[in-house]
């Protein structure tokens, strides 16, 4: 009943292949290959979140939170001791997952907006203390990586098309993750959980055990997001990094535009939104502060009230995962019998 | 002789209201047990309270000599009982195999938690709808998923909440068939069920409740005798019309 | 620590007010208005601009502030929050969310980012009471938000469109059937919750300087009080927000500035895992 190469896999499989060769066929320093790696990396941060957002339906607004950790971890271990962000990167996911492991146990009976307020109100939690314990991550000026040229050891390069591949990896390995997920006993598990709780504990779903596990990786991979993001900017500071709309919302936002719970769904939603954001700042910033800002909010706004199902909707072969995103997202009676 | 389910005096309160209180009885294997009473008499609470989705305020309920009482009810249901729900609760994204399948995860990987979910559907009688979505289910078919996706957890007592609610009388002799050859395999039943004529026909004993307290017990004939049950229940009149059919 | 203790009671009657707002929104719609301090920034810019251009001080621009945002909540609340009543939360989480995003962005626009400030005569005045002394500008809030907290009681308690708005909140189906039209009642009590939360910013600006993203300084503070006292409940945020006043500026007695809001999150944070329905409502 599985097909190896649906049209679905195919799609995915081309577009990943045009992603690969991108770099070759466009000028390797040039401003559309910056904007590129973001389009891949918020991707992979929003595949990050769709495991708790969509397959889970946990509605979380601070995943900055893990987002920030990963790029702290990270760059404070290079900067203090030395190490790799290579090994960073992973530190940070298990820092990450510590955390999401920590703020699991007072939330894990919460559903909709009050799981969405006490996520929030964690991510804002980081932010103050990372602006406030100055002697350990800078304080409000931030952090800055050293330019080093190339060192492929230390997850440095002189090229965008290094860090271009590198974010290409690492969504590539997001995407495994999540379909490994979505696919095996824990996604039945979780889907579960999401339709109903209740039920799902009852038929012998350890539901805590299975939240649990979905949020740990889940931040986990935005940890690694977070540290692959602090190598390419080189610069970041506590109120960018756990920004509320800046990161924990365009991750969620760009998962429900793109299609909620589906595996499509965040890299559409991530091609069709970091442009239009890249254009909007390109021509309206210079009009107004504010207005390119503006322009994401609105259509935000103008996703919930069109079409809350995504742009997977339109994907004729995904009626299932459009009717998990309907459940959802979507104005249904289906999901006030889960809450 | 030996029980299998022993409910020791539980109780459960909300607020100032006692839902349930000190109920007692003792399930033995391969044994069905009516439930009856009329509604709000906390026959559905004492589901919940059995296997773990509402917390006892005092009482113990034994399980094949494990204390099972404040246990979450999936490890309830890896000990060998879980309940269906009254208006079945299946997952409605997922297809009937889906659901069935994801119960059967409790003990079995995914492809052997699929074959199981197969065996249970065939058993059932449910493999042409196999693939179906719940969402287009009638809801008889919706029943008798709730009732396959419970028997995928493979317990050894089973709570069933009305599962014949909606069905005309062939399906209704249809699933108590299918009861009946659970039985003769070992599994034991709890049934709350509002039709007398399936009641009588199937429970080995039944339990009457009201106000939440256990006001009789015996054979259906026995109970349908006493005077107290006949006071409380069969006089309403709902039961009395049943009572002229069977 | 009785100064404090003092200081706290003033802050907090103020916060109370604002949080009722969000309060009332969350009791009547059932929606959880991320938005809502974008409000208390639009309050805050036009009590701002009655004082700059038409003399007034902010405690009477507040009224100004009040009726304006009761206009711009009612609108939005009929073009935009009707749509997603029935609407699963993750909906109304995120149209709520895209509305903060607009509405910050676009006083980024228009106001530009400068932090603007009043300046009125009893800025720096104050009571002295033995020990204790009491910032005018302070207390002149204080009075303000308790005499709009009475106002709103009454409102509630005796007209019949505050009774419109207290049945739409316990069964809007049978508030319908005695001839309530609910969907204007959603839009009043929407318009109503955001501007009591205006009122509250215009009281506060000749103490607090605004700019666009003030309100994100108070999203968190109202989130709080709303949740200790019980999402929904009127009285209770009005409870919260004195308790919320009293912690905050006690703990600036033990905390650095920096790590007021700390404190804040962690009630938070605990309370929404504790007791979801509130530290002060029920039992």
């Amino acid at each position: 009943m599985r097909q190896l190469f649906s049209p679905g896999r195919v799609v995915l499989l081309l577009f990943f292949v045009a992603a690969a060769v991108l770099p070759l066929v466009v000028d390797p320093r040039g401003h559309l290959l910056r904007v590129a790696a973001m389009v891949l990396l918020f991707a992979a941060m929003a595949q990050s979140w769709n495991i708790v957002g969509g397959l889970a339906n946990q509605i979380s607004l601070g995943h900055a939170a893990f987002f920030g950790l990963g790029a702290y971890t990270s760059t404070l271990l290079f900067l203090k001791l030395g190490v790799s962000p290579w090994i960073g990167m992973f530190a940070g996911a298990v820092v990450a997952g510590v955390a999401a492991a920590l703020l699991s146990i007072p939330t894990f009976r919460l559903k909709g907006h009050y799981f969405a307020l006490a996520t929030l109100a964690f991510a804002e939690v980081m932010r103050v203390i990372a602006n406030s314990w100055a002697g350990l991550t800078g304080g409000p000026v931030g952090l800055s990586i050293p330019f080093m040229g190339t060192q492929p050891a230390y997850f440095a390069f002189r090229a965008v098309s290094s860090y271009y591949w590198a974010i290409l990896g690492l969504l590539v390995f997001v995407c495994i993750v999540f379909q490994l997920l979505a696919r095996g006993a824990i996604g039945y598990r979780l889907r579960a959980v999401r339709e109903n709780e209740n039920a799902a504990e009852v038929a012998g779903v350890d539901t805590f055990r299975v939240k649990l596990t979905a949020s740990i990786i889940s931040a986990g991979l935005t940890a690694m997001c977070g540290t692959v993001f602090a190598q390419f900017t080189f610069f970041f500071d506590p109120d960018s990094i756990f920004s509320l709309a800046g990161i924990s919302v365009r991750m969620a936002m760009i998962a429900i535009v793109g299609g909620l719970g589906t595996l499509g769904g965040p890299i559409i939603g991530a091609l069709f939104l970091i442009p239009l954001e890249e254009v909007a700042n390109a021509y309206l910033s210079s009009k107004a502060a504010g207005l390119s800002q503006l322009v994401f909010g609105l259509i935000l706004i103008a996703a919930i009230l069109i079409q809350p199902r995504g742009i997977m909707a339109f994907w004729p072969k995904k009626r299932r995962a459009a009717r998990a995103a309907r459940s959802s997202v979507a104005p249904a009676q289906a999901a006030a019998k889960g809450a | 002789m030996n029980a299998l389910l022993q409910a020791d005096a539980i109780a459960v309160t909300f607020g100032g209201l006692k839902a349930v209180d000190g109920v007692s009885f003792t399930l033995k294997a391969g044994e069905i047990i009516g439930l009856i009473g009329p509604n709000g008499a906390g026959k559905t609470t004492l589901f919940n309270a059995l296997v773990g989705l509402q917390p006892l305020t005092s009482g113990k309920v034994v399980l094949d000599g494990d204390t099972v009482s404040g246990l979450k009810p999936h490890k309830v249901a890896a000990k060998g009982m879980t309940k269906t729900f009254q208006n079945a609760a299946l997952f409605p994204d997922m297809s009937v195999v889906e659901n069935v399948m994801t119960a059967a995860l409790l003990r079995h990987d995914l492809a052997g938690a699929r074959m199981r979910a197969e065996q249970v559907l065939d058993k059932l009688g449910l493999s042409p709808i196999a693939e179906a979505d719940v969402a287009d289910l009638t809801f008889p078919q919706k029943a008798l998923v709730e009732m396959a996706r419970a028997l995928a957890t493979e317990p050894r007592v089973l709570l069933l909440d009305e599962v014949m609610a909606a069905l005309t009388p062939n399906e209704m002799d249809e699933v108590m068939d299918v009861i009946r050859a659970l039985k003769a395999e070992g599994l034991s039943f709890l049934v709350v069920e509002h039709h007398m004529r399936a009641i009588m026909a199937l429970c080995d004993r039944l339990l009457v409740v009201n106000f939440g307290r256990l006001i009789a017990q015996g054979t259906p004939a026995e109970v349908a005798a006493n005077p107290a049950v006949i006071e409380a229940y069969l006089g309403h009149g709902a039961a009395g019309k049943e009572a002229a059919h069977g | 620590m009785l100064q404090a203790l003092v200081d706290g009671l003033l802050l907090g009657g103020v916060y109370g007010v604002i949080a009722t707002g969000l309060s009332l929104v969350f009791g009547v719609l059932g929606v959880v208005n991320f938005a809502h301090a974008e409000f208390l920034m639009l309050g805050m810019y036009v009590a701002w601009f009655a004082w700059r251009y038409l003399g007034l001080d902010p405690l009477i621009g507040s009224v100004l502030s009040f009726i304006v945002v009761f206009a711009v909540g009612y609108g939005v609340q009929r073009t935009l929050i009707q749509r997603v009543l029935k609407a699963p939360p993750a909906a109304q989480v995120f149209l709520t969310v895209g509305l903060l995003i607009v509405i910050e962005n676009a006083a980024l626009m228009v106001f530009g980012s400068d932090f603007r400030s009043v300046s009125v005569p009893y800025q720096v005045e104050g009571y002295r009471l033995g020990d204790i002394f009491i910032g005018a500008p302070y207390l002149y809030a204080f009075i303000a938000a308790v005499i709009l907290a009475a106002a709103l009681w009454l409102f509630l308690d005796r007209s019949w469109m505050g009774r419109a708005i207290r049945a739409v909140a316990q069964d809007p189906m049978a508030a319908t059937l005695v001839g309530v039209d609910t969907g204007r009642t959603y839009g009043l009590a929407f318009g109503l919750g955001v501007a009591l939360t205006a009122f509250g910013g215009a009281v506060i600006l000749p103490y607090i300087t605004v700019s666009p993203t003030i309100g994100g300084q108070f999203v968190v503070l109202m989130f709080t009080v709303v949740v200790l006292g019980g999402l929904g409940s009127v009285a209770g945020a009005l409870a919260g927000g004195i308790m919320v006043g009293i912690v905050q500026s006690m703990s600036t007695l033990i905390f650095p500035i920096q790590l007021q809001n700390l404190c804040l999150f962690v009630i938070f944070i605990a309370v929404l895992a504790l007791r979801p329905q509130g530290l002060i409502k029920g039992a």
